[in-house]
């Protein structure tokens, strides 16, 4: 009997631990970011520099109408009837965009740069099919959202974003029509009011281009943006923070910064970045300089290099000629001592590679499906923007300032892949734990945009200089540890990001912000 | 064994590490005071997977090989209560391509298994395991990872009957697996189509079933079994794209299994076959384990 008791305990425990078990919280938590009201609203922005706009009234806006006449006082009326109850998803909709229009508008180019960063599989005949902006859905998806690709887009998209701001802000001055709430005080708000005028949106003015640059980057997602763009829109309603015609004005002044944006993409040479044909030149012209043995894809089936033209594409913060200039000198020849000394550390790291070194590596590694290497450190921009509660217009100076200097990075650091076409460490018996980038190897492409973003970012926040530089040390030993560049690629990388990305923080400094 | 606490990872990804002395899934028990060590190496290769339900291969990984060493004590409390513990020794290699393979010391596991019922020769048993990591090994680095530091729980009701003339059985069992959330080196990643910012991932419960028809005398067992393992919920290997710890895998397999042991030493040998999956590897696998029988005073 004994026995049995024993057996029905043990059966209870069981039972009892198990239903504990299945009914346990898998839920993963995020940190979240919440709204704020900014540290200064940046009344004097009207006048910073923009990047393609000559001047803010390049775009223009309707006057608005009184707060005092019967169109704005219908618009009152209709916002208090939105904004007086709201539904759990609506307070959700207010929560999330009210962290900043900037913000998430970044964070949602990111989220489609992982999207789309897959590389196209081969067919049955050996060969890759190119994606087609025309069929973007189609398998290979359009775009390849690769980290030069991904750098692009979030250029244009941090510009547009700027320069529609600055020009809000002057619009917003000139005509300083208050916010509703300011006008009528039972207007019911959901989010902190600043003295910021309210006329354009601030709101819509960043959705109109943002959505405008993001479906150009990525004509797949139209569904997927125009929800966006709504539930942005309505939110400001619902908030009780803007009326109808603060928006309308606002989409319209993103839409014509937008477009001239988008003129500019057109003719800035990323259609001939893919340009195949011209690699056959590149090497002859490396060999000519020497080199013994060029980069050679290691995938099977061979895999035509990723963008060997993304060199050529305009540059925003320097022009043409220094970009040449910004080039590196060559690497160590394959037959040098520091060629062996390079190697040898690898293959130490081959045969133990410690559990730290595969941390820093996969830490770093942003490949394949996730946002790049641009998109971590437009991330950690975003981020550290958020927190020292900058302005809508301050947050997308940041960004615009450290997302040319991505871009600009990326082609230089490309423009000097090409040129060199030097060989992978794979080419020499070299494993990898973070997965091989099919392209040439001087320079390493995370240290350059690494050390630009982090030059950036310094000089935006000095006090934390230290801490990016070592974030940028760190993304460019990840890619030794990670066994696919040499030291030299890395160190080499690193001084001339630093150099690129001192001249988005020149421009930084003479912008008029007086920042 | 530690099949249905690693469905994924047994499913294909990685290795089926199974071996099956007196396992988890049998209604074989030891006596009181008895204790049976089995050393067991395992060795599983596929070289055709599916990303979702897309059949491929991959010349850049060309056959991928996982290979282990498991030491596994079973430990008889009673006759119809048993403790089953293993801890494997795991390495990962490819014939092609760039990727490194991985090597280390895996997860700890440990079963209770406990004869309910018997009445006759029909028995129900009651099964429930759990695992925690011991090595500090990658995760997320898929096809090659060795596992996925998620801690696990099963919960398994085992029925089982068996003519007592003939020593022919017929073996079923159902099962829950439990398993943590597990943390990444990055802290942000994509799954289910979006991008989470931050390093903790949901791995998806499974769930496994199994029928096993098979010959028990005494010291001579063979038996042909077939498995469904299979992810509860879980998103699709994109296209082109690695595996992640997030996948919905699942797999059918089917196998045969024998073990001849007439003394305290005994030897054991397993081989599997995935017909059908979804976001696994259509892997192969063999087991042969030494098994040593250790009686403490009659």
């Amino acid at each position: 009997m004994k026995k049995y008791s024993q057996l029905l305990t043990i059966s209870c425990l069981m039972i009892g631990l198990s239903a504990a078990i299945i009914s346990c919280d898998k839920s993963i938590t995020e940190p979240q970011r919440v709204g704020y009201a900014p540290a200064s609203v940046d009344e004097k922005a009207g006048a910073w520099k923009t990047y393609i706009l000559t001047a803010p009234t390049d775009v223009t806006v309707a006057t608005p109408t009184a707060v005092t006449s019967a169109d704005y006082l219908a618009e009152v009326a209709d916002l208090k009837t939105k904004s007086a109850s709201l539904t759990q998803e609506q307070q959700e909709a207010v929560v999330y965009w009210g962290t900043g229009a900037v913000y998430r508008w970044n964070e949602i180019a990111r989220e489609l740069a992982a999207r789309y960063n897959v590389p196209p599989a081969s067919n049955a005949d050996g060969k890759y099919p190119l994606p087609d902006a025309a069929n973007p859905l189609a398998d290979p998806k359009f775009p390849f959202s690769n980290p030069p690709y991904s750098a692009r887009a979030f250029a244009y998209l941090s510009v547009a974003q700027y320069d529609a701001l600055v020009a809000t802000w002057n619009y917003k001055y000139k005509f300083n029509r208050s916010a509703p709430s300011k006008v009528d005080a039972t207007v019911r708000v959901a989010l902190p009011a600043s003295a910021l005028p309210a006329y354009p949106s601030e709101d819509a003015v960043v959705a109109a281009a943002s959505y405008t640059v993001l479906k150009a980057m990525f004509p797949g997602e139209g569904p997927y943006l125009d929800a966006k763009l709504a539930e942005h829109k309505n939110s400001r309603l619902w908030a009780g923070m803007n009326v109808a015609s603060d928006l309308t004005a606002g989409a319209d002044l993103g839409n014509q910064v937008a477009a001239k944006l988008m003129a500019r993409a057109k003719t800035d040479g990323m259609s001939a970045a893919n340009n195949q044909t011209l690699t056959a030149g590149m090497i002859e012209a490396a060999k000519g300089r020497g080199l013994s043995e060029v980069w050679l894809s290691q995938e099977s089936p061979l895999r035509p290099p990723m963008l060997p033209n993304y060199g050529a594409v305009t540059t925003w913060n320097f022009d043409a000629a220094t970009k040449v200039a910004l080039r590196p000198g060559p690497p160590p020849a394959l037959n040098s001592p520091e060629f062996a000394t390079a190697m040898d550390e690898l293959k130490t790291i081959n045969k133990s590679q410690t559990r730290e070194q595969a941390r820093i590596a996969n830490y770093w590694s942003d490949g394949a499906g996730s946002y790049t290497p641009p998109g971590h450190w437009m991330r950690a921009a975003a981020n550290a923007a958020n927190d020292a509660k900058y302005s809508e217009v301050r947050m997308a100076r940041t960004l615009a300032l450290v997302g040319t200097a991505l871009m600009d990075a990326g082609i230089c650091c490309w423009d000097t892949k090409s040129y060199y076409y030097y060989p992978r460490p794979q080419q020499f018996g070299m494993k990898t734990s973070v997965g091989l980038p099919n392209f040439p190897s001087y320079t390493s492409g995370h240290s350059t945009f690494s050390a630009a973003a982090a030059v950036v970012l310094g000089s935006i926040f000095p006090e934390r200089t230290d801490e990016f530089w070592a974030q940028a040390q760190e993304a460019s030993n990840s890619r030794i540890y990670g066994l696919i560049h040499y030291r030299f690629d890395c160190s080499v990388g690193l001084t001339c990001g630093k150099n690129i990305g001192s001249y988005a923080a020149a421009r930084g400094k003479a912008d008029g912000s007086g920042l | 064994m530690k099949r249905s606490l690693k469905c994924l990872i047994v499913a294909a990804f990685l290795t089926p590490f199974a071996a099956q002395a007196q396992m988890p899934q049998d209604a074989i028990y030891m006596s009181k005071r008895q204790i049976c060590v089995a050393g067991m190496y395992g060795y599983s290769s596929w070289n055709q997977y599916w990303e979702g339900s897309l059949k491929r291969e991959n010349l850049n990984i060309g056959t991928q090989t996982t290979q282990s060493f498991m030491l596994m004590p079973v430990i008889g409390i009673s006759k119809r209560v048993n403790v089953i513990l293993s801890l494997p020794y795991v390495w990962t290699s490819t014939s092609a391509g760039n990727l490194m393979g991985q090597h280390g010391i895996q997860d700890v596991s440990a079963w209770l298994k406990v004869k309910a019922v018997q009445v006759g020769g029909f028995s129900v048993n009651a099964v429930v395991g759990g695992s925690i990591p011991v090595g500090n090994y990658v995760p997320n680095f898929l096809p090659m990872s060795i596992g996925l530091q998620c801690r696990t729980v099963t919960g398994r009701l085992l029925l089982n009957y068996r003519e007592r003339k003939t020593g022919l059985y017929v073996t079923a069992h159902g099962s829950y697996g439990w398993r943590s959330n597990t943390r990444i080196d990055q802290d942000a990643y994509q799954a289910n189509d979006r991008v989470y910012n931050t390093n903790e991932v949901q791995v998806p419960n499974t769930y496994d079933a199994a029928v096993r028809l098979g010959v028990l005398r005494k010291g001579f067992q063979t038996e042909f079994w077939a498995e469904r393992m299979s992810c509860l919920n879980g998103d699709n290997i994109r296209r082109n794209d690695m595996p992640f710890p997030t996948n919905n895998m699942q797999a059918t397999s089917v196998g045969w299994y024998a073990k001849v042991q007439p003394h305290n030493i005994g030897v054991n040998a397993r081989v599997g076959y995935v017909v059908d999956g979804v976001n696994v590897g259509q892997s192969t696998s063999y087991m042969l384990g030494l098994l040593y029988q250790i009686n403490f005073k009659k």
